[in-house]
């Protein structure tokens, strides 16, 4: 039985890891395709996409969209958890199911739906399309992180420093924001990721300047190559990094 | 059904903790025992030594006579009322009770048959369809302890169960607690940190501190003739006043007072402080009062240690006014070494 | 103004541009998509009409009748074979695996989700291409004689889509794993279980909302996702959302793609009316 656990805890992992693992090691190969067998190790499709300005263009790209669109998605989903937690709005429920609804549908209709209208009213495909776009993925998240993690403590907080004469920003401020910090880190945390990796939005609502997922998309269609290996190999290397500073710093101190 | 248990030499070790240094105790089959003491005291240990939840790394548990220490739970004659009863929430209330039996491979109209049984014992039977979220804290307890009864242990053991509810509800869950067990006759071996629920439903209680067994005894015995300075603090409030022997009685800070010469602490409980009794303590000063209902609780400082503050509690009516000086009386002195850890 | 209308003011004033943004960027363009649907497409003109044409076509046409079962048929395979390769994986970490060590476990079992969705469906047809790692180890080793086609199958999208939703659901079985008092399983030992009886009747309906939790998450994702079935499962058979981009693509129908997007938002709602009552989202 012990044996048996152990044994397929180690298949798991190694089904789990084995796309992460090629990826990485056919990063390094030195002949043109990233397939057994192995050429020995080679730096020079690094080399390559790092000299790759059309790439280079879109990373900076889906950084700028990303944190963009994280911030609005979370300050409106900050402002609107606090509303609908401070008083009992008539309907409180349904501006609920409103704000969450748009995580029950697919990014793709979403995206189809921006780019009817985008087009009807003639607002060229963009970064910016993009942008908004995300927002709406990760308004809802935001919304339900942030209004879960208030409770009945957050609350009496909040009326404890009105009672004392905050102005409401006040108390948003210096109240309530700080109160959240995990969960409003972990919000724009969760809402980065998802906009960072999003594909079919940015596919259907950007033209000349793309995000990195709708480049790396086009570098497939060329072919199986090292570079495309080495590109992902780089974005996983940074997003574990990330999470890593995370784990240790942010989220241990909730851990514990 | 009812067995005897038998706990020999029992030592448990955590990583780099010892829980439980070498403790002996026996309970009689039918007795109804618990095991008293804070938290961290290895109640809960000494519990889970006896269900099987847990081997020790020393000693043997016998149960019945039979050596039981490797036993895995599910082949013990025991069986366990969890803290937080672990109802399953996917089963009605006769499934749960009935769990045992089918685990036993009884058929369904046999298990039904005795689970309405045991539920109706608790007074539940008109819920017996119910699933655990419908009922109320008191409520799932006694279903709690109605799947434990089910299979007819030999010992049933209850870890705090009472402890999740209120006041009141504790007191009436402790009489129904007391009034099954006379019932079933089943030995129950109960942990609690509450001294008053000790009292309440004991046969005798077990007092254990920091790994070790302080003393054991009937309520009576552990309340009155506490057998170490913790078990004589932890039943209840205590004037601890500092004794040296003396020729043929012991000195302290109230002066000398004929008691059997020995060095240690002097004991005396707030009830047993007052204006009669046969051990005269000396003047004292009247300095605050108040009423509780059943009796007035007064502090009062003796004119030799002014600086020392002795707990009584008088009967209704019967207060000095404040600042008045009287003569102090106790009663049941108790003189306690400190060795006698 | 009384205090509760002033508090309440306040209130809506703070909901108000979430709201807002819902309401311009999600509901308009959803109604649109609606009336879009109701459309037709009259040479490459789009003439708005009123007529259910589009949806009577989507049930009539062989091949956008094939997408709807194609898509429901994969969704479901894979939905299944990752609840069950999940559940024991998270079993494992929850009970056999050192607390103190399970954090790890756990991020291992997760790592794949932070390299880019994108990156990830390419090196599965890495790793399943006919020169893939799979292939030259099976016939290195004499297993078989010529490397058998996996990419550009259904089978290659499956494969894909389950290593991800594995994951996923990893996660959700654990975290309803951990919540679970220990004691659960010490009572159904003490009564008498077994330990296979103690999982089969106490632990796993006890994991129910971590399973459909998971489970709804993946149909929802599985089902509307266009890359996966796009780069491993290739143009031989079309899914649902390769069927809607194919519309948009080749000939401009927004109507058709419209009407599409409105029937996978149906399935979506199905699925979600059939495992509601289990889920609970708020507690991942």
């Amino acid at each position: 039985m012990r044996v048996l656990a152990w044994a397929y805890l180690l298949a798991m992992f190694g089904f789990i890891l084995l796309p992460v693992v090629v990826l990485i090691v056919f990063s390094f190969q030195d002949s043109r395709l990233p397939v057994p067998p192995f050429d020995g190790p080679t730096l020079r499709w690094y080399a390559e996409i790092i000299a790759d300005r059309a790439l280079m263009e879109a990373l900076m790209n889906s950084l700028l969209v990303a944190l963009i669109s994280s911030a609005v998605a979370l300050v409106l989903g900050f402002l609107a958890a606090s509303g609908l937690a401070r008083v009992l709005l008539p309907g409180s429920a349904l501006i609920r199911g409103v704000l969450i609804a748009p995580m029950t549908v697919s990014y793709l209709i979403i995206a189809l739906g921006l780019l009817q209208m985008f087009n009807a009213v003639g607002l060229r495909p963009s970064l910016v399309a993009t942008g908004i776009g995300h927002v709406v993925i990760n308004l809802p998240l935001c919304f339900a992180i942030i209004y879960a993690s208030m409770g009945e403590h957050q609350k009496n907080a909040m009326r404890a420093a009105r009672d004392l004469g905050a102005a409401e920003w006040q108390v948003l401020w210096h109240v309530s924001a700080p109160m959240l910090l995990p969960s409003l880190a972990a919000a724009f945390f969760l809402a980065f990721t998802f906009s960072w990796d999003e594909f079919i939005i940015a596919f259907l609502l950007t033209r000349f300047d793309v995000t990195l997922p709708v480049e790396i998309w086009s570098m497939l269609r060329s072919g199986l190559s090292p570079a495309t290996n080495a590109v992902g190999s780089i974005v996983f290397l940074v997003s574990v990094a990330i999470v890593l500073v995370l784990e240790l710093t942010l989220f241990r101190r909730r851990g514990a | 059904m009812t067995a005897d248990v038998s706990l020999q030499g029992i030592e448990h070790r955590f990583a780099g903790f010892t829980a439980l240094h070498r403790v002996d105790l026996k309970i009689a089959a039918g007795e109804f025992v618990v095991l008293l003491g804070p938290s961290g005291c290895g109640k809960t240990t000494l519990l889970s030594i006896i269900g099987g939840f847990l081997t020790p790394s020393e000693g043997q548990v016998l149960i019945g006579a039979r050596d039981m220490t490797q036993v895995p739970p599910k082949d013990r004659p025991t069986t366990t009322m969890f803290q937080d009863y672990a109802l399953f929430p996917h089963m009605s209330l006769r499934d749960n009770v009935g769990f045992g039996l089918r685990m036993r491979g009884a058929g369904r109209a046999v298990r039904n048959d005795k689970a309405d049984a045991m539920l109706e014992m608790v007074g539940l039977a008109a819920q017996a369809g119910r699933r655990p979220h419908e009922l109320s804290g008191g409520q799932r307890q006694r279903v709690a302890l109605a799947r434990a009864l089910a299979v007819e242990p030999d010992v049933l053991l209850l870890d705090e169960p009472l402890g999740a509810l209120d006041l009141k509800l504790r007191r009436q869950m402790q009489d129904e607690l007391k009034a099954i067990q006379r019932r079933v006759g089943t030995a129950f071996v109960h942990v609690t940190h509450d001294q008053e629920e000790a009292m309440a439903i004991a046969d005798r209680i077990v007092v254990m501190n920091q790994g070790r067994v302080e003393q054991a005894g009937s309520p009576e015995d552990v309340y009155l003739r506490p057998a170490t300075l913790f078990s004589a603090g932890f039943m209840g409030e205590m004037n601890r006043i500092p004794a040296t022997p003396d020729g043929d009685g012991v000195t302290t800070p109230l002066g000398h007072l004929p008691l059997p010469p020995q060095r240690g602490t002097l004991c005396l409980r707030p009830e047993n402080v007052g204006l009669r009794g046969d051990l005269r303590l000396g003047p004292a000063r009247m300095i605050e009062a108040s009423f509780f209902g059943a009796h007035h609780r007064c502090h009062f400082a003796p004119l030799a240690a002014p600086d020392m503050i002795l707990t009584a509690n008088l009967p209704q009516g019967a207060v000095p006014e404040r600042g008045a000086e009287v003569q102090l009386f106790a009663t049941d002195p108790v003189i306690l070494s400190e060795t006698a850890q | 103004m009384s205090i509760e209308a002033r508090e309440r003011r306040q209130g809506a004033a703070l909901v108000a541009p979430a709201l807002i943004w819902v309401l311009i960027f999600f509901i308009i363009p959803f109604a649109g998509m609606a009336l879009m649907s109701l459309a037709h497409l009259d040479g490459r003109e789009v003439v708005q009409s009123f007529d259910l044409s589009n949806f009577a076509k989507i049930f009539t046409d062989p091949s956008l009748r094939k997408g709807i079962w194609v898509s429901l048929q994969i969704t479901a395979l894979v939905t299944a074979i990752s609840v069950l390769l999940a559940w024991p994986l998270a079993w494992i970490i929850a009970t056999r695996v050192p607390a103190r060590w399970q954090r790890l476990a756990l991020l291992i079992a997760v790592l794949p989700f932070w390299t880019s969705y994108v990156v990830r469906s390419y090196s599965w047809a890495l790793v399943l291409g006919e020169n893939g790692v799979i292939m030259k180890t099976l016939t290195g080793i004499g297993l078989l004689a010529e490397p058998v086609q996996i990419m550009a199958t259904r089978a290659a999208t499956v494969t894909g889509f389950v290593h991800f939703f594995t994951m996923l659901l990893t996660l959700t079985i654990y975290s309803n794993l951990i919540q679970l008092s220990p004691n659960y399983a010490r009572a159904a030992q003490d009564l008498g279980a077994s330990r296979l009886q103690v999982i089969r009747l106490v632990i796993l309906p006890l994991t129910l909302p971590g399973i459909m939790t998971g489970a709804f998450l993946t149909f929802v994702l599985c089902i509307g996702d266009y890359i996966t079935p796009q780069i491993l499962g290739g143009n031989n058979e079309l899914t649902l959302p390769q069927l809607i981009m194919l519309q948009l693509g080749r000939r401009g129908d927004y109507p058709m793609a419209s009407a599409l997007s409105l029937v996978l938002m149906a399935i979506v709602t199905l699925a979600y009316a059939a495992t509601s009552r289990w889920l609970r989202m708020d507690r991942l």
